[in-house]
């Protein structure tokens, strides 16, 4: 039970980060070099990332420990809107697609679960990162009713936002190691 | 699997992706041996040299190959002999660069 509020709080810390990170930063950039832009989808939305890494770490567990900051998110920006059918749909879909996806790739004989000896794939996980977004911005939109144009925008923000947050991670360690940590 | 382990399991991850980008320092066999030890360690702290030789991910890799590779990593500073042991029990280490 410690442990499940351990990973509850790290995990809706690094989403909650990237939340912002998306919004206060990279979104005010996007809209300066994008201003005609019509949707107000993130073109490179960093939470996807910390949502598929944390269904690849955590399995099962993942829908339970995203919960809280994925539904922060949700009321953040639309209030008690939130509560409305499709956004409540939108939370589903955001916690469990991504476990959904890996589970479903095990049944079909791709295990790509962390295990000890078993060397990591990052191409790998980036493909299932495709798979999520797609399904995710197909689910998502279906939900809300969206024209076309935000489902592209949904999953080229989600495969930017994967890549990026890994590239972030990549230079975190990469620092972390230069300094002897 | 615990936090820490979770956390090597996506540094292990990065460090892939670092190599595919060409911007690690170890061979593919360092990376192995690095990988092997990494897990060996987890669990018991140090890791021994047969333990890595007998591991399946380096089960194809020839004896000066791996004798090569253990001593590159020991110089880069990621594995370090075990002072207070017998000889071919290693620690893994965070090398400072």
């Amino acid at each position: 039970m410690q442990r499940l509020a351990t990973e509850t709080c790290i995990v809706s810390l690094a989403y909650l980060s990237a939340f912002f990170a998306t919004f206060e930063i990279l979104m005010p950039l996007q809209n300066l070099f994008f201003a005609k832009s019509a949707h107000s989808a993130s073109l490179l939305f960093l939470p996807h990332g910390v949502r598929v890494l944390t269904a690849w770490l955590l399995g099962w567990r993942a829908p339970l420990v995203l919960l809280p900051g994925v539904s922060f998110v949700f009321f953040y920006v639309a209030g008690w809107g939130a509560l409305t059918p499709s956004r409540l749909a939108a939370i589903a879909i955001a916690v469990c697609i991504p476990t959904l996806c890996f589970q479903l790739l095990r049944l079909l004989g791709h295990d790509l679960r962390p295990a000890p000896g078993k060397p990591p794939c990052w191409p790998c996980i980036m493909a299932v990162g495709l798979m999520i977004a797609i399904a995710t911005s197909l689910l998502t939109n279906y939900a809300f009713g969206s024209p076309p144009m935000d489902y592209a925008a949904y999953l080229i923000g989600d495969i930017g936002g994967l890549f990026f947050l890994m590239l972030i991670l990549m230079v975190i360690f990469r620092r972390l190691r230069s300094y002897g940590l | 699997m615990s936090e820490i382990s979770k956390l090597l399991e996506l540094r292990k991850l990065l460090l892939d992706m670092e190599d595919s980008m060409g911007l690690q320092d170890l061979s593919t066999v360092e990376r192995d041996i690095y990988y092997v030890a990494n897990d060996h360690a987890r669990s018991a702290g140090t890791v021994k040299t047969t333990t890595l030789q007998d591991h399946a991910l380096l089960a194809n890799v020839s004896r000066p190959t791996f004798f090569r590779a253990l001593k590159s990593l020991q110089g880069k500073g990621y594995l370090e002999h075990c002072k207070d042991s017998v000889r071919g029990y290693y620690t893994v280490k965070t090398p400072a660069k």
